[in-house]
């Protein structure tokens, strides 16, 4: 049986991209991996949504309409936080990876869309006039078809499969991976600058490692549980390279040793720490960057530096370029005059073949405009456009009338 | 053999190291955390306080208001040089 539509990837991009297509009419199956969807933002811990927001003075105003105001709607219902929190000059949303599964799995299926969990994509092609994914499952091997694919695989899995044109930074330059851990048990912990002195002081006594340096916790909002946070340099044995098993196999075993190092030591010597335990691994360590397909159009930093916007914007950038090349904390640029920039049609297109979308942390940009659109709520709203691009081209409509559709659906940019 | 710092030694180093992006001419009594410095560059800091200045700042030293300004952070070191 074909389906118009086969989403690669369930993180918030895919997500974004299968329930928007479903909600349009269309037959949808969402592969993947892991046995539940939200990607870095639930199997990697990762427990702010940035990008949802405008950037500038003023109250939090969204961003983008449609799937990326709902998410946050959903989000702070099902956490009960306050709103949105200033972080430094931007606005940003708490989130916690246990509501995300719970509000994915909702949203998947109100909008009745077909999910395979456990399924690892491996092979695509053309086959009879549409497109063919295969994945394995438990030894077996599988096939789907469909008439169009998003790619939201974060890696571009599928220009890796189809050796489709795409670009990686150099590895020296590729934003840093980062190792995120739950701990529970802290009662009104040292926390803040005194704990960032302890853990120096353990670093000094030869107790911790020196990657403990990147190491710091913010609270998840639930009593006495905190998200440990470890910026890693992925270089701890030879090149970064996030698409390397044996690389990514590091990340995890020094993530792992790090924090359990961290948190016993902290145990032993921070006030409020004494019943501190770890209470949840990731799945995955945390990867901000890697493959990216390359589009029809590529966009640059320089464009989001500068607010620019194009005639077929499908959704803005209202993040500023966040810089991790180094495990030593982010630098941030922001847009002039705080303007958000506009991501064009083109950086959702494969510049070949037809009927491939892509969307989140692996759209047509340079490393630079990378930094800016990887965060969720851009990823959330890419991954809206891709959904219903998808469905254009299904129908055999033209895609270069989605800017207005979207418009239509969901109210304009800005 | 170890020098005390002024506050502007203070926002030289903060600048060299890349720990807080600062202009040249910062003042003394600019807040540092307005200004971009977080946790994790209070660890960089403590650290390169120690190479620089041979200044040992412990946990209980990194509150805010020894941390906050260039010239806070300068009596801070001087109170540490061995
Ligand atoms: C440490 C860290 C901190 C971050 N901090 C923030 C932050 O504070 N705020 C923020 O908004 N963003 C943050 N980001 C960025 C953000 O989390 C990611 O860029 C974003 O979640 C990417 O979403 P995505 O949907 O593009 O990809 P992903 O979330 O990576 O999702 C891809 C999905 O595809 C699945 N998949 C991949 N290949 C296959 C295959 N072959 N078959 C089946 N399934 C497959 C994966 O299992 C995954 O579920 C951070 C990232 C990291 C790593």
């Amino acid at each position: 049986m074909s389906r118009d539509v086969i989403v690669l990837g369930a993180g918030s991009a895919g997500l974004a991209a299968a329930v928007t297509a479903a909600r349009e009419g269309a037959q949808v199956t969402l592969l993947e991996r892991h046995g539940y969807a939200g990607g870095m933002g639930t199997a990697s811990l990762v427990h702010t949504f940035c990008g949802l927001y405008r950037m500038g003075e003023g109250p939090p105003v969204m961003a983008n309409p449609g799937f990326p105001a709902e998410m946050a709607g959903r989000m702070l219902a099902s956490t009960g936080d306050g709103g949105p929190v200033k972080m430094g000059r931007v606005w940003v949303l708490r989130q916690h990876p246990v509501d995300f599964v719970r509000i994915a799995d909702e949203l998947l299926r109100e909008s009745g869309i077909e999910v395979i969990y456990h399924a690892e994509a491996f092979k695509a092609g053309r086959e009879g006039g549409l497109w063919a994914v295969d994945y394995a499952c438990r030894g077996q091997i599988r096939r789907l078809e469909g008439k169009t694919v998003v790619d939201a695989s974060g890696d571009a899995v599928l220009a890796g499969l189809l050796d489709g044109a795409s670009y990686q930074a150099e590895p020296a330059k590729l934003q840093r991976p980062a190792y995120v851990f739950g701990v529970q048990g802290v009662i009104e912990g040292e926390q803040g600058l005194a704990l960032a002195g302890r853990i120096v002081d353990g670093i000094r006594r030869g107790v911790l490692s020196q990657a403990a340096l990147g190491l710091h916790f913010r609270a998840s909002g639930r009593a006495g549980e905190l998200f440990g946070t470890i910026d890693l340099s992925g270089a701890e044995e030879g090149d970064y390279d996030p698409l390397d098993g044996a690389c990514l196999s590091r990340l995890e075993e020094v993530g792992r040793s790090v924090a359990g190092a961290a948190v016993d030591f902290l145990k032993g010597e921070a006030g409020g720490w004494g019943g501190a335990y770890i209470s949840h691994w990731p799945v995955r360590a945390g990867v901000r960057e890697s493959r990216r397909w390359q589009g029809r159009y590529r966009l640059t930093g320089d464009e989001v530096l500068g607010g620019v916007r194009h005639a077929d914007d499908i959704a803005l950038a209202a993040w500023p370029l966040e810089f991790r090349e180094t495990n030593r904390g982010p630098k941030l640029r922001y847009p002039d005059g705080d303007r958000a920039a506009g991501i064009p049609l083109g950086c959702l297109q494969p510049v070949a073949p037809e009927g491939i979308f892509t969307a989140g942390r692996c759209i047509s940009c340079d490393h630079d405009a990378q930094a800016s659109v990887r965060v969720m709520g851009t990823c959330f709203a890419t991954g809206q456009a891709a959904g219903l691009a998808a469905v254009l081209a299904a129908r055999g409509e033209p895609v270069e009338g989605l800017p207005a559709r979207l418009e239509a659906r969901f109210g304009p940019l800005e | 053999m170890n020098q005390v710092p002024t506050a502007e030694n203070v926002v030289e180093m903060l600048r060299d190291e890349g720990i807080a992006e600062l202009a040249v001419d910062f003042p003394a009594d600019g807040n540092l955390f307005d200004a971009g410095m977080d946790s994790m560059a209070v660890m960089q800091l403590i650290v390169v306080a120690e190479e620089r200045f041979g200044a040992v700042i412990g946990p209980a030293d990194a509150g805010r208001e020894n941390l906050e300004t260039p010239a806070a952070l300068a009596r801070l070191i001087a109170s540490k040089v061995p």
